[in-house]
């Protein structure tokens, strides 16, 4: 089979280019100030709620949600609430003209529930008003009958070690039949044999917690019906056309009837997916009811019990090894809890086990994974998407085998990497690209980590230091989980500037500033000549959703073979008019010329203007999809990712015996992500990615009641990481293990850059403690690291 | 929802000042974005815990979801809208954009306003100082290391006389020269 033209191109820019170093490029890992910069310094309304001031005559919504965490609804009385003055109508199951569901990866999730509520954030009406205040003083007066139900909140009331099989218990979703939503398998060589030639066996017991994204900007979706029947809508989104899809259904309508733009994103971090879906949903559903625009935005407190969170893992482990640190096996249980409704979580699950073994050569593995309901808030995508959890409780393992061998952590981890030309244990080829060797040299190097390792972990007075390692690695793109593509459009304008559209959005971190510069560079014009044009799905084809890191792949591929065309395109006119071969053009524009004789010279906006007359097409659409993925379900055998992004980290941490109290004091990170395209955002990656994944370490958790109530739902009491949390410093280092397939060798980093904090911080503390078994929880919370110090006989009391 | 008396307010935001009548639970931020359309103020949680909504008011940083208008009748108040004359950027505008600190954004108008009135006060600030100032604001995104740096170049900015800056020249500076 031939390979197709998009293929063709990227993997020629990579070979013209793999071996220059980044410094030779124009645009490529430069200091680029990112285009929305001064926009955002001068305070210009960039975000959806930002332009309500431009919408007349709109109804506002407010949601109503269940009072229990699992019953059935009996009745629902709206009458009260319809008559209080503003209120235009209230909304239930029953107005739905499509279908009542937004579940996002399989149907379990009423847009609003009539039959059954699971968690505690389910919506049972939504109040349409004059105002905001109307809408929400209406919400007491809906009276709805419900026969409560007990609440399951323990995984394991719903499986059981020794094969996760289902328990017999009362069914969250009794319209699916189980409770278990997918499971999963890895099985590779014979884990028995593996055990009878270990010299030495660990196991453990690991839990991790919810994490909620707490982005800055609160959901909100604006809504309006057009002059001839369509839906317009604005929404803070990372996926709209997963948002027009969602919608459509909702409301009936085909696609074409419904446009989805998103203006910027005030952060997203995975969480901004399905509850676009259920806002935009809620916005349409009004708009279309009442013929009016519709705003719905949420509070602090609705964002937290609204939207998905990361899902908590228990995991059990059992690493076996040779008495050299050879890794003979890996053997784990791993139950993921996606709470109340599946949303991406048959994703993250496979995503999780894919990774559960680590970048690490295991010949022989038995894995298995389910992901079960309960009546928590539902989880779905986070940064790093099951990563770092299974991370966390991989490298632990990895500690605790050093520590039982008696070897450095370091050198173990060395002995058993995956390097160039090994399998990894799904039993795929890395024939070229992994750069984790030189990750883990360099953060080593940098901490200077064998000294610190042997001066630290003994008590000075009332502090202890500790110091530890993390490796990992992260599949690039979507793989196996679904239709893997992207695709962009770049417009020549006429007075040479250039207007650059794709349906990625941009959390925030600056991706789309990778994608112009790959623009730039290909082209030969500054970014400055760039225009990003906001997500539009009516404007912009389909690229997929904006999740798994793929931005600067799977975007920056669909961006660099429309821009390649365009500059053969360019080039050869360009010889025509210069009269000198095509690989001789230089376009540094302003300035077009040729290599050889500077004085055969144009500009660049002549050569656009020729290009008009002369019929030479200057728009170009650009296509990419990645290779197809293979994966067998019963063996977990295959290539379930493209390639992977490998890094390292080593976490400096300082702990006070009398109180438990965690400090990270110095961080030191390296990611191998093929080719720097973005310095400033993958530096802004490497440092924030650090800080959040601090958060899920030491301080970040939802608690529920046993009533299945969240007691933590508003920023004072979810906790996350502030300025006076931050290190002093955190490195960040950068390997370039180019990639044949990414745009100029280019990896991705968004989810990487959170998925080995924890195990590394939680490494530190238990070098600093010597706590290796009991360091088997995150958040490392004051209160359980002391009862660790305390077992420990530390504490100075 | 029951009618109650507006109440006549004057507020000076950014220089300029409006008579407005207000319903007595107006917040301030609601006043700012929605009635004079100052957008920059942002609502992260309405509870005082997140900054985003912090405006100066008399020069002093406030949390404009916790401020009732009707009890700032007379204030001069300034939002990032106001932090220059049209066209300029002040020093820690600049510095913001020197140091690379901008990601989301949604932060970004809370804590320039913070890093202003630290300055105001103490225009050498210490790092401590700086990070219990800014630790007023929560960042998700995760630039704080940024945020010290940005603070330090401002202070230097100001030192040397350049408190203002053309915004059409930062916005053409697209490699910018950091300090690193
Ligand atoms: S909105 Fe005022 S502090 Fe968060
Ligand atoms: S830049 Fe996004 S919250 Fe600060």
């Amino acid at each position: 089979m031939s390979k197709p033209y998009y293929v063709e191109i990227v993997e020629k820019v990579f070979e013209k280019t793999k071996d220059m170093r980044t410094d030779e490029f124009k645009w490529l890992g430069k200091i680029i100030q990112r285009w929305d910069a001064v926009d955002k310094v001068t305070g210009k309304p960039l975000f959806t709620l930002d332009l309500v001031n431009r919408i007349r005559d709109a109804v506002f919504l407010y949601t109503v949600r269940t009072k229990y965490a699992h019953a059935r609804i009996k009745k629902i009385d709206v009458s009260d609430a319809a008559r209080y003055p503003g209120v235009i109508r209230v909304i239930t199951a029953k107005d739905i003209p499509g279908v009542n569901d937004v579940g996002y990866v399989i149907p379990d999730q009423p847009l609003i529930a009539d039959k059954k509520v699971r968690y505690i954030g389910d919506t049972v009406a939504v109040i349409v008003a004059e105002n905001y205040h109307a809408a929400v003083e209406a919400a007491d007066l809906v009276s709805v009958e419900y026969e409560p139900l007990r609440p399951i909140l323990d995984p394991l009331e719903i499986v059981e070690w020794g094969g996760l099989r289902e328990k017999e218990h009362e069914l969250i979703h009794e319209e699916r039949g189980s409770d278990v939503v997918s499971r999963y398998k890895i099985r590779r060589g014979d884990i028995k044999k593996a055990e009878q030639e270990a010299a030495v066996i660990v196991e453990n017991e690991y839990r991790t917690p919810f994490q909620e994204h707490a982005y800055l900007e609160p959901e909100a979706a604006i809504a309006w019906v057009e002059a001839d029947g369509s839906v317009s809508i604005i929404a803070s989104t990372q996926c709209p056309f997963d948002v027009r899809k969602a919608v459509s259904q909702v409301l009936g309508l085909p696609f074409n009837k419904v446009r989805v733009r998103v203006p910027l994103l005030g952060g997203g971090f995975g969480g901004k997916e399905d509850v676009a879906n259920d806002i935009a949903s809620k916005a349409a559903l009004a708009a279309v009811l009442t013929g009016r625009p519709a705003i719905i935005f949420h509070t602090r407190e609705e964002s937290i019990i609204g939207h998905s969170k990361r899902h908590p893992m228990i995991a059990r482990y059992r690493h076996m090894a040779r008495r050299d640190g050879t890794l003979l096996g890996v053997e784990a249980e791993i139950i993921l809890d996606t709470g109340a409704y599946a949303s991406l979580g048959p994703f993250v699950g496979w995503r999780a086990i894919v990774h559960s073994t680590g970048p690490y050569k295991v010949p022989n593995a038995k894995v298995d994974l389910a992901v079960v309901y309960t009546n928590h808030v539902y989880a779905g995508a986070f940064r790093g998407f099951g990563s770092p959890q299974v991370t966390f409780a991989f490298e632990r393992q990895m500690d605790l085998l050093a520590e039982e061998l008696g070897i450095d952590p370091v050198d173990l981890r060395l002995k058993n990497i995956l390097r160039n030309g090994d399998r990894t244990v799904h039993g795929q080829l890395l024939d070229h690209g992994v750069g984790l060797e030189e990750a883990i040299k360099k953060v080593v190097e940098a901490s200077n980590w064998y000294e610190k390792r042997k001066l630290y972990g003994k008590p000075q007075g009332n502090i202890v230091r500790g110091i530890g390692i993390s490796a990992f690695y992260h599949g690039n793109s979507i793989g196996a989980e679904g239709a893997d593509f992207s695709t962009a459009t770049i417009i020549i304008n006429r007075d040479g500037t250039i207007t650059y559209r794709t349906g990625l959005t941009d959390f925030g971190q600056g991706a789309q500033q990778g994608i112009m510069n790959i623009i730039a560079e290909v082209l030969g014009v500054p970014p400055s000549y760039i225009h990003l044009e906001p997500p539009d799905t009516s404007a912009t084809p389909d690229a997929g959703p904006t999740v798994a890191s793929r931005s600067t792949v799977m975007g920056g591929n669909a961006a660099l073979v429309a821009a390649y065309r365009l500059r053969e395109r360019l080039n050869k006119l360009a010889a025509e008019l210069l009269g000198c071969s095509e690989d001789e053009i230089v376009i540094d524009a302003p300035d077009v010329y040729c290599r050889s004789d500077k004085s055969l010279h144009m500009t660049w906006q002549e050569l656009v203007e020729q290009a008009f007359w002369k019929g030479v097409p200057l728009q170009e659409f650009g296509y990419f999809r990645a290779p197809p993925a293979e994966w067998d379900e019963e063996t977990g055998q295959g290539a379930p990712y493209m390639h992977y992004t490998f890094g390292a980290v080593v976490t400096e941490v300082v702990v006070d015996l009398e109180t438990g109290v965690v400090r990270v004091e110095r961080a030191y990170t390296a990611y191998d992500i093929g080719r720097v395209i973005n310095r400033v955002g993958a530096e802004l990656h490497a440092e924030g990615g650090f800080i959040q994944g601090m958060g899920y370490a030491l301080m970040e958790d939802i608690y529920h009641s046993k009533e299945g109530y969240v007691y933590n739902k508003t920023l004072s009491t979810y906790h996350v990481p502030l300025m006076l949390d931050t290190p002093e410093e955190i490195k960040s280092f950068f390997v370039e293990a180019g990639f044949k397939r990414g745009p100029f060798g280019a990896k991705g980093l968004g989810e990487p850059s959170i998925t080995g904090i924890a195990a590394s911080i939680a490494n530190a503390v238990a070098h600093a403690l010597s706590a290796g078994k009991l360091i088997n929880a995150i958040p490392l919370t004051p209160d359980r690291v002391y009862m660790v110090i305390k077992k420990k006989g530390l504490n100075p009391f | 929802m029951a009618e109650y008396k507006p109440i006549p307010v004057t507020l000076i935001v950014n220089g300029k000042e409006y008579k407005l009548e207000v319903p007595p639970y107006e917040r301030l931020i609601d006043t700012l974005r929605y009635r004079l359309g100052f957008t920059s103020v942002k609502e992260g949680c309405g509870r005082g815990e997140c900054g985003t909504c912090i405006v100066l008011v008399n020069g002093r940083p406030r949390h404009s979801c916790l401020t009732l208008t009707a009890t700032v009748d007379g204030a001069e108040i300034t939002t990032v809208e106001g932090l220059a004359p049209k066209g300029k950027l002040h020093a820690v505008q600049k510095a913001m954009l020197d140091t690379h600190g901008v990601q989301c954004g949604f932060c970004t108008p809370g804590i320039l306003l913070m890093m202003k009135a630290l300055l105001d006060r103490n225009p050498d600030p210490s790092d401590e100082e700086i990070k219990e100032w800014l630790s007023s604001n929560i960042c998700r995104c995760g630039s704080y290391l940024r945020y010290l740096k940005a603070v330090k170049l401002a202070a230097k900015y100001i030192k040397e006389g350049k408190i203002y800056f053309d915004e059409e020249e930062a916005r053409k500076t697209l490699i910018a020269n950091i300090p690193r």
